[in-house]
């Protein structure tokens, strides 16, 4: 379990560095992307087991990155746990196929056991 | 007739006739004097009784005198010159002349003078006949005084009516929103100046012309339109009407409408008021004021997140042998951070509350379980506080769950931050008929009968409470809005010093 690989795609440095050292402390293996264009392109690339999404960024918002994510038959399978301070944050992801969504701020214990909850399912 | 008149001329020129004239001239009730204009300064020779009486003087003191002697020292009235005139030219004539009696108290004499003329043609005599009008003249003067004053009262009533006039239209004129009024067929019979200013339309194009044909048809609206035939009729008046349209002339506006059935000295006319507030850019300002609040509170949330999980990092990777200070250190450094993660979310709800968004989930769900597990969570943060629950409803509620754990966790907190640590907090809840009700009850330092009714107000604090405890204000205004938007009520009672009662209830269906 503890060597599955996380993606996790958020324009924000210091959450970035911040989730990187919380997974990596739990024994995940983790990509970052700053960068939402390169998003789907990275996830094609590493094939994450599991991918964390914030939705407000600059470019590409994270909900248009997941429907291109569902329409491509490589990676569609792939889980997706959508965070987000936005008010109608929930909704959003609800609507674009979330597999989970969490608000900001996150607790950590919470977002641990979301990712574990889909990577058994 | 000539002869006749001739022959009683003769009959009072005898003897005997001349004293039954005399005596006629003693009983009549008019005062007569007949001077001798032979004599020097045409004294008078002759005064009846009346003549005294209205004088005041006694016959004694009469006779021989000129008379002047009545007029006193009023000797400038014009109507001397008359008499002189007349005595002059040996005619007759009529005055009211200011006498005076005795006494010295004024009074009018009505006086006809005739002179008496001798055989040659020369006046012998002048014959007084004198009639004291006071009182008719000053039932004249009254009636003069009734007119004047009347005329006056009339004068000062269209001046009062023209004032008011210029001080309704000075208002009207002044006001900054649109007055239109209008005839029971929707015709505009006037416009006010902001009007014709904010639609930059002239009085030619209004006046005389339906509401509904102005403009382009802007107000041509049926809703609106029902509501405005509604008016006469029922007295309904059109109570803040929101038109959005692309007005000709000024472009997308939000116009504010109310329109009313004109009263006038307590009669309903069948005139309709209208008046039309601009409220575009209060509106735009409104939301940019949301806007900010909730991209400020978003934006804020960002860095914090990180914050909080590098907090919970500090936790989780805490060496075992850590000195309970360092603990200490950063337990109270997660404590303040979830402070202000919880003004953050409550801005962020203040800002979605106000731009309209908030949106209840209904769903079934246990309250008196949502209750007990709200209380249980705010035992555990707070062990050392006593609440005590009572009561419960027994059925399951629609309504919003997780606003409504909001809302009861609030007027805890608030309890609990404003009592005493050894007090007790005391949460009742009960179905009043159709409603639930929940009151939530401490001991402490209580709300005074003025700021009671402000406290739901947003961003209002209570001036002592603002300098010792933290907060925004925003707690209360949340709780009444999530409260409104279930259809329910909430209120505060209090006592100084005695302690505060926070309850709310909603409806059941």
């Amino acid at each position: 379990m503890k060597d599955k690989k996380i993606l996790v795609c958020d324009d924000d440095q210091g959450i970035l560095e911040m989730l990187e050292l919380l997974l990596e402390e739990d024994g995940y293996q983790v990509v970052l992307e700053p960068n939402s264009v390169n998003a789907l392109r990275s996830i094609e690339r590493e094939s994450p087991d599991i991918v964390l999404l914030d939705i407000w960024m600059p470019m590409i918002s994270g909900d248009q990155i997941l429907r291109s994510l569902r329409d491509n038959p490589k990676v569609s399978s792939t889980p997706v746990l959508m965070y987000s301070a936005s008010t109608d944050g929930k909704n959003i992801a609800e609507s674009c196929g979330a597999d989970s969504y969490i608000s900001k701020p996150f607790d950590l214990a919470v977002m641990l056991e979301e990712i574990e909850r889909l990577l058994q399912e | 007739m000539g002869k006749e008149n001739h022959i009683n001329t003769k009959k009072i020129n005898t003897p005997l006739d001349l004293d039954v004239l005399y005596k006629v001239l003693d009983a009549s009730v008019t005062g007569i004097v007949i001077t001798d204009n032979l004599l020097p300064d045409n004294p008078i020779i002759y005064c009846n009784p009346a003549f005294e009486e209205i004088s005041g003087y006694t016959r004694s003191e009469i006779i021989g005198h000129n008379c002047r002697f009545l007029q006193g020292k009023d000797r400038n009235q014009p109507e001397r010159k008359a008499i002189s005139t007349a005595l002059a030219s040996g005619e007759s004539c009529r005055v009211e002349i200011r006498n005076y009696t005795k006494k010295g108290k004024l009074f009018y004499n009505e006086l006809y003078i005739s002179p008496v003329k001798g055989e040659n043609g020369q006046i012998t005599h002048f014959i007084g006949i004198q009639n004291d009008v006071s009182s008719r003249r000053r039932t004249q003067q009254e009636l003069e005084l009734v007119q004047e004053e009347t005329e006056r009262k009339v004068e000062e009533r269209t001046r009062m009516y023209k004032e008011s006039q210029e001080y309704l239209s000075s208002i009207v004129e002044t006001i900054r929103e649109s007055l239109v009024v209008m005839d029971k067929d929707y015709k505009v019979l006037s416009a006010n100046n902001h009007f014709l200013n904010t639609f930059k339309v002239s009085i030619n194009e209004t006046k005389g012309k339906l509401l509904y044909d102005l403009g382009n048809g802007q107000w041509n609206i049926p809703e609106l339109k029902k509501m405005m035939e509604e008016i006469l009729p029922t007295n309904n008046p059109v109570l803040d009407y929101e038109v959005e349209h692309d007005f000709p002339h000024i472009g997308k506006k939000l116009m504010l409408l109310n329109a009313h059935r004109i009263e006038l000295e307590g009669r309903y006319k069948d005139w309709i008021l209208l008046a039309i507030e601009d409220i575009t850019d209060q509106r735009a300002l409104q939301q940019r004021k949301d806007d900010f609040l909730s991209i400020a509170s978003h934006e804020l949330k960002t860095p914090l997140t990180t914050i909080v999980g590098y907090m919970q990092l500090m936790n989780r990777m805490m060496p075992e042998n850590a000195s309970d200070k360092f603990k200490g250190v950063v337990e109270k450094t997660g404590k303040y951070i979830q402070r202000l993660n919880q003004l953050l979310s409550e801005l962020l709800d203040v800002s979605r509350i106000q731009t309209g968004n908030i949106t209840l989930h209904r769903e079934e769900f246990d309250f008196d379980k949502m209750v007990a597990e709200t209380i249980e969570s705010i035992r555990a943060a707070t062990p050392s506080r006593k609440i005590s629950l009572t009561g419960k409803i027994g059925r399951n509620f629609n309504g919003d769950e997780s606003h409504l754990i909001q809302v009861v966790s609030n007027l805890l907190s608030n309890a609990i931050k404003y009592s005493a640590d050894n007090t007790k907090i005391e949460v009742r809840v009960s179905s009043i008929s159709d409603f639930i009700k929940v009151s939530v009850e401490d001991k402490g330092m209580g709300i005074s009968e003025d700021e009671l009714n402000k406290v739901f107000d947003r961003f209002y604090r209570v001036g002592e409470v603002q300098k010792h405890y933290p907060g925004m204000g925003i707690g209360l205004y949340l709780c009444q809005q999530i409260i409104t938007n279930h259809g329910g009520t909430i209120w505060a009672e209090s006592q100084k010093n005695t302690g505060s009662t926070f309850s709310f209830t909603l409806p059941m269906y």
